[in-house]
């Protein structure tokens, strides 16, 4: 098994980045292009607690390493399921996380948690193991684990930079908003 | 908004709640959800998936009980 942990520190508040967050593979990310589609399953609140629950079907399109293709017989698209949490409450968001598809011959985990630092700073930590299920030499799990550690390494640069992104359009667009209302309040008077 | 998997379920994904012109007093945000997971329902049992989200769903009981924290 191989461990591959991040973490970033957003500087907008837990509030904006809980919300952002919806929009992260929206049009405003460019930099993600390999998550083709989100699909939302299910979703509820549980009334006791405030905590929103949320099931995600992620579609993703990458193209694997030639050698690792033709090892897992693998293809370009992939599917992640994704169960979440938002708990106003203790102001967290966790995102779990594992693969679909190759399932019999990967094992992807990801635990994704979004903490506020302070009023207007946002922790983000990712957390992923990977474990090769397949049979055969260690040297080859090894190099299957190692090559989508590189992946996920790669990718969560991009995420960073593509989410920015958009936590700077969702401040825009709920200040126009903000602005637009107030406007329509002296409107009114 | 994202994509779809299934193109044939986007224009029910497209709801109008999330544009700020819903009224959440009503069920109309409820019934376009209801809509889309029907036409997803299908595009998933097409493609197969559906099965391997059930066990997918069942693994991930575990964090149910971490998470949702019920007192």
């Amino acid at each position: 098994m191989k461990v591959f942990s991040n973490s970033v520190t957003y500087n907008y508040s837990w509030e904006e980045v809980s919300i952002a967050n919806w929009q992260k593979y929206g049009p405003w990310n460019d930099k993600s292009a390999h998550v083709i589609a989100v699909d939302t399953l299910n979703r509820t609140v549980d009334p006791e607690t405030g905590i929103l629950r949320t099931e995600r079907l992620i579609t993703c399109q990458q193209s694997a390493p030639k050698w690792l293709a033709n090892l897992l017989g693998s293809t370009d698209t992939s599917q992640v399921f994704e169960t979440s949490y938002v708990n106003p409450a203790e102001k967290t968001v966790t995102m779990v996380s594992h693969n679909l598809t190759m399932n019999h011959l990967i094992n992807v985990q990801e635990t994704v948690v979004y903490k506020p630092i302070n009023g207007k700073q946002t922790q983000f930590t990712q957390d992923a193991r990977i474990t090769a299920l397949c049979g055969g030499w260690q040297r080859i799990k090894n190099n299957i684990e190692d090559a989508l550690v590189t992946r996920f390494r790669e990718n969560a640069v991009k995420g960073k930079e593509g989410f920015e992104c958009v936590l700077a359009m969702s401040r825009r667009a709920f200040a126009e908003e903000r602005e637009r209302e107030q406007s329509g309040q002296l409107m009114m008077a | 908004m994202s994509a779809s998997l299934a193109p044939e379920c986007n224009e029910v994904k497209e709801p109008e709640y999330l544009r700020g012109n819903g009224n959440t007093d009503d069920n109309e945000c409820a019934t376009m959800f209801k809509d889309y997971q029907k036409c997803l329902q299908v595009a998933l049992q097409e493609r197969k998936i559906d099965k391997l989200l059930n066990e997918a769903r069942e693994d991930s009981k575990e964090h149910d009980s971490t998470h949702l924290k019920r007192k």
